[in-house]
């Protein structure tokens, strides 16, 4: 157990194809979940928009609810097609601070495309927190980070 | 659950983001420890460890009691409640990427 998820799966298509559905066809595959819902409103429909024009970094993972509002659920961080894929991810629900990522990878097998969704960051210690608690050294954070990792392995090999 | 998961593990990381604090946690990790204990193996005087039990029992992460035989003596023990939150909401972001990643797949193969 790490405090980073990680779930793959091989799909029927090649990277190009399954990069361009992953992100343009987000609003007809995407399962709304209410474990793990984004706002506290009915879900809406996710979609990729481009800052500008074409699709790139910068540009935004948004969920358009019933009533109209947008909520910005993330940036995109890296845009690599047909290979790599990452954006920032934020619930309402999370703490102004603390952001997480994902990180999507295409990789061709034979005909086929492993896909693979990396999302991390939930043990990030937010750095706007740690400066108001006067701890602001990356370095001590990422020791932090250690240390609670090591916490999380040590209660699960308990559990 | 998921949203009060969210709060409790950010209250939790605030709770750890001292260096004594983290250290109280790793002591009590081996047993529980009166207050005045705590506050001799840190090297720190009693009214600082207060504070720091308080933001510890704030966060969650320790609880306190008293011995029967003296209501005076405060003890406290690591609750590992906060970690299990943690842990669970982990469990749920992963059958949620599960189930997206099921959804994207079934989507992508039935246009094939």
């Amino acid at each position: 157990m790490t405090s980073k998820v990680f779930v793959a799966l091989r799909v029927r298509a090649g990277p190009a194809r399954a990069f361009a559905a992953f992100v343009g066809e987000i609003g007809a595959w995407w399962r709304p979940n209410t474990l793990f819902q984004t706002t506290p409103r009915p879900p809406g429909r996710l979609s990729f928009e481009p800052l500008a024009g074409e699709l790139g970094e910068g540009g935004r993972l948004v969920e358009t609810l019933a009533n109209g509002k947008v909520f910005e659920i993330g940036r995109i961080l890296a845009w690599e097609p047909p290979e790599r894929l990452v954006f920032s991810w934020r619930q309402a629900s999370f703490p102004p601070d603390l952001s997480t990522e994902v990180e999507v990878r295409f990789e061709a097998v034979g005909e086929e495309t492993r896909v693979s969704v990396e999302h991390r960051g939930f043990d990030r210690v937010p750095a706007g927190s740690a400066a108001r608690h006067g701890f602001p050294d990356a370095l001590l954070l990422q020791r932090l980070a250690e240390w609670w990792r090591d916490l999380l392995e040590g209660l699960a090999a308990r559990a | 659950m998921a949203l009060n998961a969210a709060a409790e593990v950010d209250r939790t990381l605030a709770a750890l983001a001292d260096p004594n604090r983290r250290r109280v946690v790793e002591l009590l990790a081996q047993r529980p420890r009166a207050a005045g204990e705590l506050a001799r193996e840190l090297g720190v005087s009693a009214p600082a460890m207060s504070r720091h039990l308080k933001s510890l029992r704030a966060g969650g992460l320790v609880e306190e009691s008293h011995p029967e035989f003296d209501a005076r003596v405060r003890i406290y023990a690591l609750r590992p409640e906060p970690m299990v939150h943690l842990l669970r909401w982990l469990e749920e972001s992963e059958r949620l990427w599960s189930e997206q990643l099921a959804a994207f797949k079934a989507h992508l193969e039935r246009d094939a």
